[in-house]
């Protein structure tokens, strides 16, 4: 398992610092690119989805890929709360996140008592598991087909969701600014750094007297409601719900584009999500026939020839004067 | 009854197919603890290679599939000695990014050279005829797939007892250092290993060409089932193996008879409560690693 | 850095230029939604043929005007990744029209977009009754489930057929098919034994089938969505003996001209109920196939061709009517009660509905000249679309 110790001086920095860097990029591009609000919005809830991913792979150490069932059960939740009581998007994004908490704080605590590949696979049997029963449950979630027939009522009461997207992408915008706000005091907190010693060695952390399994627990729950509120917003700005918002292969683009981007860092979810997302839409507007040899031959090369290395050489050489020990545990045997 | 008949027919020739690709996987990530996700890739490549030598080159069912298979395997070979080997030092995440990189392009290419349509294996026609066993009429090709599963079982328990590649196998897989230190060569066990795994896959992908349609997505599709089976099945043990897949191949099957509108809810349930009473697969009570 | 930035102004000057240019030339831009990665990836070919065959056939121009067609490519039913790609369609690129549309999520996804832009969507493929309610500007040239069913429930209820036993995929137009069959069989004095619902990721119909063959029906009436599940299952029929156990196949587009040489001769004899064949005798449909041979000679004819053929049609007597500027009302109502020959017969649009009523032919699949082909035995008239009349 790949971790790296970055530089106290990212440690010791704001918390609100990444979510400022991440606001200014997205306003900026908001107003540079209004052609391409519906992709701006797609980036937005997929980078909050892996954000999140990031807390369970990266922070806590433990791959998955079921991660999406938190993300679908807070887009359906979103989607029935809109259908079914009230079109207000704001009230339906804190269904989608309390949704997507639930689901993480009940398979949980199943789940977490397995560590490695199993722990995997159970959440990948989570995952389908979920998915049969909103199949199964046609009359409410429309089955295959998907949820529709809703829309979100104006932002706020004052902003309307417009044909060009722009006020969706805004609002995808700031809610990952503020989920990334939320991760970053966490992962930074005292919370964050038990559950990263989890990771890195659970057998000495319980001799600590941590309570493990109830500090993964909460963790998790984080990163489910996280991912619900993803998943609510994308069942907002779309207007439409489908089953592959569950499925194990967006479970698992979540994870490669995580890995792309570089886990543990939060930052590099962020980094990786926009790569992906862009890159597919590149490639299969170009050719949607051979866009997939694009992204094998990237994800390859990542690997062959990792960019963490470019980026810390690049990053050596602007800062000669390093603020502290730079330590990166080597790759795992 | 005639349920419970048609069930175990049909339960018993998935599973097998299952069993067939899933061993070499086994192997694997039992022996190299090496997470291939690119497994699946080796079942279509077999598959297709008998699409080619079928129907292209006119070749004999039999002969095309011992070749394709054997094509198969003779390719994990070279993936292994010159790529995979050198991600073995390096940490799971890494490895499941490359290997899914690697599917991805293997499905690209597999696009580009036979198009994104379904592919058919020509069958000679004594097995593309149903066979009428009384209770039950079925096509021959099932028959064959059963006897395959049968054959391989029984070739690989014999391989891994008494063969004395077998002995390196399991002394490789339980103790590395330990085989290494006592003169095995675990170089060549692992690549070995890894090429008869890689053709076992494309024998399933032949095998399983009804039941598992050949297109280029073949390779993720069917990537979930396989890992399932391994999982349960216990990492680097073949009868662990073949034990999971027969039981899921049956309940899936059971459950496709009885209860088609809830899909594949008791096959990731019994696989949930299977891996939760045993979370190192069935047959291995030691703790794995 | 100076000098980086001229060299980016003179680019940005430049792209300025090129799209002021191109704003000039008068180009229809059609976007086409459709798979062209993943299993269904065969229909994304099916259209380009159809479409880029129907435009070669009138010269390279609909009605005087150079027409651009813009893929993109929606993988499977993924109606989050279609909203968005619909939407940069009608933003960025500015579409006059959109074509397409195989899965029935995929259009409802973009039927609150194309309304508010007044974007007229010609669907080629989807099949569920309820999605032209979803917009005004939907106008669609497949056929819905309803449509080819009702005539065949009726014919299989004359033909003395008594108990039938359903086994549709469990989306959209697989249950409109079971509403449809139950609705008229049993209206015609028929019985539905058994409905089987197969899910939509099933590659294995040897249990269905093997249900339908336990049930004592004298018929399976089925529908799948075409493509590897129809070709499973059909097969699944074949191998199983069910012909030999006298259950009698009752299908739509089970039988298409893409996989129907993979059956083999296992296949004759496979009764359907649908709208196009490619072996109807008409001068239309000989004329569409040479064009699509033209095009490419292994390019097979089949509904989804059609679809996108006719499709195509309709464009260009939007594009007429409007004189090639964007008038989605003006467009819509000049279509409503278009009537023409099709390759698959003389077709309507209706002005009510915006869905096209045509010819139903009841088929059975038969040798001819060395190939399969579904020979056309019955003409049932023209259809509507029940479904909506409800």
């Amino acid at each position: 398992m790949t971790v790296e110790i970055h530089a106290r001086a990212s440690r010791c920095a704001p918390p609100w610092r990444g979510s400022a860097v991440v606001l200014t990029i997205g306003l900026v591009a908001w107003w540079l690119l209004p052609d391409q609000m519906g992709l701006y919005t797609r980036i937005a809830y997929t980078a909050l989805f892996v954000v999140s991913l990031d807390l369970v792979v990266g922070v806590a150490g433990m791959p998955t890929l079921g991660h999406a069932a938190m993300f679908g059960l807070g887009a359906y939740a979103a989607g029935l709360f809109a259908l079914r009581v009230h079109a207000d998007p704001t009230t339906g994004l804190l269904v989608g996140t309390v949704a997507g908490a639930a689901m993480a704080a009940a398979s949980g605590a199943f789940v977490l008592r397995y560590r490695g590949f199993t722990f995997l696979m159970l959440t990948i049997a989570v995952a389908q598991i979920a998915a049969s029963l909103l199949i199964r449950g046609r009359a409410w979630t429309g089955g295959d087909d998907g949820l529709t027939g809703f829309a979100p009522a104006p932002l706020f009461r004052l902003f309307a969701f417009d044909l060009e997207g722009r006020t969706a992408a805004l609002y995808g915008l700031g809610a990952l600014v503020i989920g990334l706000y939320v991760a970053r005091r966490v992962v930074d907190s005292p919370f964050g750094l038990a559950v990263r010693g989890i990771h890195e060695n659970r057998a000495r952390m319980a001799a600590l007297g941590i309570p493990v399994i109830p500090r993964l627990l909460a963790m998790y729950a984080l990163a489910g409601g996280l991912a619900g509120a993803a998943g609510a917003i994308s069942a907002q700005t779309n207007s439409i719900v489908g089953i592959d918002s569950l499925s194990f292969s967006w479970s698992a683009e979540a994870l490669v584009m995580l890995i792309l981007g570089g886990a543990g860092r939060l930052h590099g979810a962020i980094v990786g999500a926009i790569a992906f997302t862009v890159l597919h839409h590149t490639a299969s507007s170009i050719n949607p026939y051979h866009w997939l040899f694009v992204i094998g031959g990237a994800l390859m090369l990542v690997v062959l020839f990792p960019p963490k290395r470019l980026w810390i050489r690049l990053r050596d050489r602007f800062r000669p004067f390093g603020s502290g020990a730079r330590t990166s545990t080597s790759e795992a045997r | 009854m005639r349920v419970v008949a048609n069930v175990l027919v049909d339960g018993l020739a998935y599973g097998m197919v299952l069993f067939v690709i899933a061993a070499g996987l086994s192997v694997t990530l039992g022996l190299m603890r090496f997470v291939n996700l690119s497994h699946g890739a080796f079942a279509m490549i077999g598959g297709y290679g008998a699409v080619v030598l079928t129907r292209d080159a006119r070749c004999s069912f039999w002969l095309a599939m011992l070749a394709a298979s054997t094509a198969t395997g003779v390719v994990g070979a070279v993936l292994e000695a010159l790529v995979l080997r050198h991600l073995y030092r390096r940490g799971e995440l890494d490895q499941v990014l490359f290997t899914l990189g690697l599917t991805f392009f293997l499905i690209a290419t597999t696009n580009a050279l036979a198009g994104p349509q379904v592919q058919l294996i020509e069958l000679p026609p004594r097995l593309a005829q149903p066979v009428d066993l009384g209770f039950r009429t079925l096509p021959a090709q099932r028959l064959l797939v059963l006897a395959c599963g049968v054959v391989v079982a029984l070739a690989t328990a014999w391989v891994v007892t008494r063969a004395r590649f077998g002995i390196w196998l399991r002394a490789a897989v339980d103790h590395p250092e330990m085989a290494a230190a006592l003169g095995i060569p675990i170089r060549l066990v692992q690549n070995a290993s890894f090429a008869v795994g890689a053709a076992l896959a494309g024998l399933g992908g032949i095998l399983g060409a009804e039941l598992m349609p050949l297109e280029p997505y073949y390779a993720l599709k069917y990537l979930v089932l396989v890992l399932v089976v391994v999982s349960v099945g216990g990492m680097g043990s073949l009868l662990g193996s073949l034990v999971a897949s027969l039981m899921l191949g049956i309940v899936e099957t059971a459950s496709k008879y009885v209860a088609s509108e809830w899909g594949s809810l008791f096959f990731f349930l019994a696989m949930a409560l299977l891996l939760a009473w045993r979370p190192n697969g069935l047959l291995r009570p030691r703790a794995a690693a | 850095m100076a000098f980086n930035r001229v060299r980016l102004a003179v680019a940005l000057a430049l792209a300025c230029f090129a799209a002021g240019t191109s704003a000039q030339a008068q180009t229809i831009k059609v976007g086409i939604i459709g798979p062209f990665s993943g299993p269904f990836a065969h229909y994304g070919t099916l259209f380009k043929n159809g479409a880029e065959a129907y435009i070669a056939s009138q010269g390279g121009k609909l009605a005087g005007k150079q027409v651009e067609l813009i893929y993109r490519d929606t993988g499977g039913p993924n109606p989050g990744q279609t909203k968005t790609l619909v939407q940069e369609l009608i933003v960025k690129d500015k579409v006059d029209y959109l074509g397409g549309f195989v899965f029935t999520p995929n259009a409802l996804a973009v039927a609150p977009l194309i309304q508010q832009s007044q974007t007229p969507t010609v669907i080629f493929n989807a099949a569920t009754s309820a999605i032209t309610e979803k917009s005004d500007y939907f106008v669609r040239t497949s056929f819905t489930l309803w449509q080819v069913t009702v005539p065949l429930a009726q014919w299989a209820a004359k033909n003395k057929i008594k108990k039938v036993v359903t086994a549709v995929s469990d989306y959209g137009p697989g249950i409109d098919a079971e509403a449809a069959w139950k609705s008229e069989f049993t209206k015609q004095g028929g019985t539905v034994v058994e409905s089987i619902r197969m899910p939509m990721p099933t590659t294995d119909f040897a249990p269905f089938v093997q249900r339908v063959k336990a049930s004592g029906a004298q018929a399976v009436y089925a529908f799948l969505p075409g493509g590897p599940p129809t070709l499973g299952f059909v097969k699944a029929y074949n191998e199983n003996g069910l012909a030999k156990a006298g259950i009698q196949f009752l299908g739509t587009g089970e039988t298409d001209e893409v996989d129907l040489q993979k059956f083999g001769d296992a296949a004759i004899g496979l009764t359907t109920s649908y709208h196009y064949s490619g072996a109807h005798d008409s001068d239309a449909n000989r004329k569409f196939l040479a064009a699509l041979k033209k095009k490419d000679p292994k390019a097979v004819g089949n509904y989804a061709v059609v679809g996108a053929w006719d499709g195509m049609y309709v464009i260009q007597k939007m594009i007429e009517a409007t004189g090639g500027q964007k008038n989605g009302s003006k467009a819509i109502a000049a279509v409503r009660g278009l009537q023409w020959e099709s390759p698959r017969g003389p077709v309507r649009i209706d002005p009510k509905t915006r869905h096209v009523v045509q010819n139903v032919y009841l088929r059975k699949v038969e040798k001819a000249g060395g190939q399969l082909v579904n020979k056309e035995v019955q003409n049932f008239g023209p259809q509507t679309d029940y479904g909506l009349q409800k």
